[in-house]
């Protein structure tokens, strides 16, 4: 057996520093060169990024509306009430102590009373029924303490709803309780729903977004092969030969991100107006949110990161056969 | 001699897939810093050999050794790096053809991931060696056959190999111009590197006074 000697040019692999020097020009080429890829071919890159765009901004623009009508279903809205009427004979006094007594309960917020004579003052001005009121003479109406409960403790089924009334009116002020809320609660039980939807559909689109680049990084690749086998024959290892288009797989990832980030923030532009009319007209303080910070950075994370998994498939396949091959 | 052999053939046989057998039991030493012709007839196996020598090929029987280890042994991560010792001359100069004159030359120093300065100073002076300092900005296709040959030779020397593996590297050139580049290959044996060309070029390749060695094909 012949003696064993390095064949390959022995690298001096002490010196950290020239590697990481290598390692940073490699990674400097295949940017630059990645780029220019993009940049020289707009039209199938412009299709690639549209394609992805269009793929991402379904599952973000759900997930943004899931989110506002979750924002509808949180403890600061004041939307949702539960109000407690009170007994004819129930004072002031006793209204405030049970208000004290009802917030102390988990599922309570806060709790304002209303008293009958402010509640009169509110009714008197409602056009038309100042006149009516005056004809009843005695001020009808009772003591009421006005609950905002936490949407977050009361649970989402409906028995948990009447559960936490039954106990309300046990209270022996309380004459009858009304619920505000219901509502509330039934569109939380939907979003559950409406979340697991967005995830399937975000999945699936996913997977469109993965077969769209790896398939532009495929034809990518066929166009290239003497540039790869000629970069072969004078030394290039798999890593180098793989890096440039890594980086045009998260280019387009990235960018394709970038660009439904766009279409779903303009979309969103456009309802803006009605909505807040809306919810206005309801008398609600709903705004319609935008993309927040989070979620930006996450579909451009999400994006990025399909882009480069579907390149690596997409040359791995390539490498794998060609070596297979091995011309 | 005390020199040591860089390159070993021991009854080398190369059949192609074809069945065409290019490579009857080949036995050859070269020995380090040795510049040697190859001839022989148009299909007496040239090519073949040198391609074995680059791993762009393997014998189907027999072993290629460098520095007396077979080739054989490379693991497959471990060729890329053996081949940036050599510098191939290939007979059709495999010049990409999206890329200026100075972006071919420049790729094997990018492979090794040498700073843009560097480079720039290796790939001029490399051109300036072949006569093509004028020409870097061209594209291969506004060439003539004679440059482009002279593109290949300027990428092949540009890494500073150990080994110069030429096919045919005067065929697209006059004989002036191709004395010259013999020149040039001869001043890289002077600092040591081991220059092995294959060329049908008699008259040359007797003028240059080195080793030659006749391969006769194989007829069966
Ligand atoms: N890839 C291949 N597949 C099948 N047969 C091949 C292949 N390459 C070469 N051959 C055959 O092997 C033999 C030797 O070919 P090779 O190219 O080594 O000859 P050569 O001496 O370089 O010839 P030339 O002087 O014409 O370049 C020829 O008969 C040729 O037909
Ligand atoms: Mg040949």
């Amino acid at each position: 057996m012949p003696e064993k000697k390095p064949l390959a040019r022995s690298q001096p692999t002490n010196n950290l520093s020239r590697k990481f020097k290598v390692w940073v020009h490699h990674q400097q080429q295949a940017i630059d060169f990645s780029l220019k890829r993009l940049w020289f071919n707009p039209i199938s890159a412009w299709i690639t990024l549209i394609a992805i765009a269009l793929a991402l901004s379904l599952p973000t623009s759900m997930h943004v509306l899931v989110k506002n009508l979750q924002s509808l279903t949180h403890n600061n809205q004041s939307v949702p009430t539960i109000s407690l009427f009170l007994k004819p004979k129930v004072t002031e006094q006793q209204a405030n102590d049970l208000a004290e007594l009802v917030k102390s309960q988990p599922e309570v917020l806060s709790t304002i009373v209303v008293t009958r004579d402010q509640a009169l003052q509110d009714f008197k001005k409602i056009a038309g029924l100042a006149d009516t009121l005056k004809t009843l003479g005695e001020n009808p109406l009772p003591n009421i303490v006005v609950i905002t409960p936490k949407m977050s403790d009361l649970g989402v089924t409906d028995a948990d709803l009447q559960d936490f009334t039954k106990r309300l009116k046990t209270y022996k002020e309380v004459e009858d309780v009304q619920i505000d809320i219901e509502w509330i609660q039934r569109l939380r039980a939907i979003l559950q729903i409406a979340e697991r939807i967005v995830a399937v559909v975000a999945a699936l689109l996913a997977t469109t977004v993965l077969l769209v680049v790896g398939n532009t990084i495929r034809l990518d690749i066929e166009n290239r092969k003497d540039e790869i086998r000629v970069t072969r024959l004078i030394g290039a290892t798999n890593r180098y030969i793989r890096r440039p288009f890594l980086y045009g797989g998260l280019w387009l990832g990235l960018f394709g991100g970038f660009l439904s980030l766009l279409v779903v923030n303009i979309a969103l532009l456009f309802l803006v107006d009605p909505v807040n009319k809306l919810s206005m007209l309801y008398g609600s303080d709903f705004n319609l949110g935008g993309i927040d910070l989070t979620t930006t950075l996450e579909v451009l994370a999400i994006s990025a990161s399909l882009g480069l998994i579907g390149a690596w498939l997409a040359v791995n396949r390539y490498l794998w056969e060609s070596e297979i091959i091995n011309d | 001699m005390t020199t040591k052999t860089i390159i070993e053939f021991r009854q080398v046989h190369k059949r192609y897939p074809t069945g065409q057998l290019a490579l009857y039991n080949v036995n050859l030493t070269i020995r380090a810093g040795e510049m040697l012709f190859i001839t022989g007839n148009s299909g007496a196996g040239k090519s073949t050999l040198l391609k074995l020598i680059a791993l762009l090929e393997n014998p189907s029987k027999g072993d290629v050794l460098i520095d007396g280890t077979p080739l054989s042994y490379l693991q497959a991560r471990q060729i890329p790096n053996y081949r940036r010792r050599i510098g191939f001359i290939f007979q059709d100069p495999h010049l990409l053809y999206d890329r200026n004159v100075f972006d071919n030359v420049a790729m094997p120093l990018l492979i090794s991931g040498m700073p843009p300065t560097d480079i720039n100073r290796r790939v001029n002076a490399a051109l300036d060696k072949v006569g093509l300092g004028k020409k870097t900005k061209s594209y291969p296709l506004m060439l003539s056959a004679g440059e482009r040959q002279r593109v290949g030779i300027a990428r092949a020397v540009v890494n500073r190999p150990t080994m110069i593996l030429a096919d045919e590297p005067t065929g697209n050139l006059d004989p002036e111009l191709a004395q010259d580049i013999m020149h040039t290959f001869a001043q890289f044996n002077d600092i040591g590197v081991t220059v092995l060309i294959a060329s049908h070029d008699h008259g040359l390749v007797e003028r240059m006074q080195k080793r030659i060695i006749v391969l006769q094909r194989v007829e069966l």
